[in-house]
């Protein structure tokens, strides 16, 4: 347990290295893609809402502590709440399929992004358009269908190896 | 059923926990225990971040310069395009030169004849491949008239064979219909300048001892009562034929005028001889011209020469001038004969 723990924080670090020092390079419409999520989301489809709740709240907690300018916890809301939802939904999602997960990573990219903006908008002092809002969830989305392959083979191999003790059986 | 259940608490306690840290965010102003924590955690991930940045850089000068290849390309082909359509502009530039140049040709034409002109440009060809016609975008509205010259900026064109109110057809110099006076421009010598449907045109010499050099530059003439004013260029002497046994003799002549690119024209309004003034102090003298009313003919037959009963007669006083003549009678065509038709009467 402790060292799934492990692994899956050093890969959502690696994951923000990434998003901070390799993508702002790498823009697609200007818009970096959000692997934390990619992370959450694979990490719910993997082994579950429990699993995908407390990675969402770590990979939150790490990107309001180290990259975002809004006040804590705004992430961990997003993050946390998607990974949840995504495992809670995962019975009814056919997993094994090839395009469902492509859908399902462009459809948390776009409604992360958007709900984040929302949020930051609201309680930060950022405002934010409605275009831009659709532009971001847009592209994030984008992006993060791009990588989803990528992100659901590193996370499906960790948990292999790792296995979460107790994870809930996919059928 | 368990899980979900743990799971779902799990997620209520994670959004509370969120919505404390949020709060205490937000009331802490960048003062509070939470921008501790953040730069804490920033001064721990911050070295680790620099360093794969620093690794990372080339990818990400990479990932720019491919950027900065499709923002060239672009770039390239915004060029390209912009390329085409300045040649577009310069070929238009050129036509306009082109236009331009005709026209001061026109216009210099126009100042050259001196007469009473109307602009016109062509707006049609002749839909058959045995015609050689042109019509013109301005008609009797404009002062247009049938049998009226059209030159250009190069020389004779043609003359006006039909007229609507808006438009004019002008049968081509270079039509086999076509037929009109000229004469070489240096030696004057006489002849009928004719289109043979294409270049060359024909020029038959009345005057088959005549000398005709090649290059030589044919214009018209006011001979034979003429349509067109004596002067107009039509073309140069390209071959001179054999003089033979025949009536006239056979010159190829190029003509001055493009009849494929046929565009601003000029139609000459004035009359193709004016009348000349009263030479002066004979205002109080009798002038008949011919042509005027036939009850006056008696008095004017004195001046014009023999009538029909001095043919019997040998030449009489009167006619010894003519007389000396003798040779001129038998051609019938002598051009000094012909040219002053129209000004004999007006001889005192």
């Amino acid at each position: 347990m402790i060292a799934r723990t492990l692994v899956v924080a050093l890969l959502l670090v690696t994951a923000l290295v990434l998003q901070t020092a390799l993508f702002p390079a790498v823009t697609l419409f200007g818009f970096r893609p959000d692997l934390l999520l990619l992370i959450v989301i694979a990490v719910a489809l993997h082994d579950g809402s429990m699993a995908g709740a407390r990675v969402g709240a770590a990979a939150g907690l790490l990107v309001d502590l180290l990259v975002s300018q809004a006040p804590v916890g705004l992430s961990i809301v997003v993050y946390a709440s998607l990974g949840h939802v995504i495992g809670l939904a995962r019975p009814y999602l056919a997993t094994d399929s090839v395009t469902a997960p492509l859908l399902l990573a462009f459809a948390t990219g776009a409604l992360g992004t958007a709900g984040y903006g929302l949020l930051t908008s609201l309680l930060a002092d950022e405002p934010t358009t409605t275009g831009l809002l659709v532009r971001a969830a847009l592209s994030v989305g984008l992006y993060n269908t791009l990588l989803a392959p990528l992100a659901y083979a590193v996370v499906g191999r960790l948990a292999g190896r790792f296995p979460l003790t107790g994870a809930p059986s996919r059928e | 059923m368990f899980q979900r259940r743990r799971a779902r608490i799990l997620l209520v306690v994670v959004l509370l926990s969120a919505l404390v840290l949020v709060t205490l965010d937000f009331r802490g102003e960048r003062e509070g225990p939470l921008e501790g924590l953040r730069e804490v955690a920033t001064s721990v991930f911050r070295p680790v971040q620099d360093g794969v940045t620093i690794l990372l850089s080339p990818v990400g000068d990479v990932a720019d310069r491919v950027r900065e290849l499709f923002a060239i390309r672009a770039e390239n082909r915004e060029l390209r395009e912009r390329v085409e359509e300045l040649e577009q502009r310069r070929s238009s530039m050129r036509d306009l030169a082109r236009e331009n140049d005709a026209l001061r040709d026109l216009l210099e034409m126009r100042e050259r004849t001196e007469l009473e002109t109307v602009a016109g440009r062509t707006v049609a060809l002749a839909p058959s491949n045995f015609e050689w016609t042109i019509t013109i975008d301005v008609g009797s509205d404009d002062g247009v008239d049938r049998d009226m010259p059209v030159i250009d900026g190069d020389g004779l064109v043609g003359r006006v064979i039909q007229v609507t109110p808006g438009a004019a057809r002008v049968l081509l110099a270079i039509d086999p219909n076509f037929s009109a006076a000229a004469r070489t421009a240096t030696t004057g010598e006489i002849g009928s300048i004719d289109g043979r449907g294409g270049d060359p045109m024909l020029l038959s010499m009345l005057d088959t001892d005549a000398t005709v050099e090649v290059g030589e530059e044919i214009v018209t003439s006011s001979f034979d009562g003429g349509v067109f004013p004596a002067g107009i260029p039509v073309g140069t002497v390209r071959e001179v034929g054999e003089g033979d046994a025949g009536l006239s003799r056979e010159v190829d002549v190029s003509p001055f005028v493009d009849f494929t690119r046929l565009d601003h024209v000029l139609v000459l309004r004035s009359t193709a001889v004016d009348e000349l003034p009263p030479f002066e102090g004979t205002e109080g003298l009798d002038v008949r011209r011919p042509g005027a009313d036939p009850d006056d003919g008696a008095e004017t037959d004195e001046d014009d020469g023999p009538d029909e009963d001095d043919e019997g007669d040998g030449p009489d006083e009167d006619d010894e001038g003519d007389g000396e003549d003798a040779d001129d009678e038998g051609d019938g065509e002598d051009p000094d004969d012909g040219e002053p038709d129209g000004n004999a009467g007006e001889e005192p």
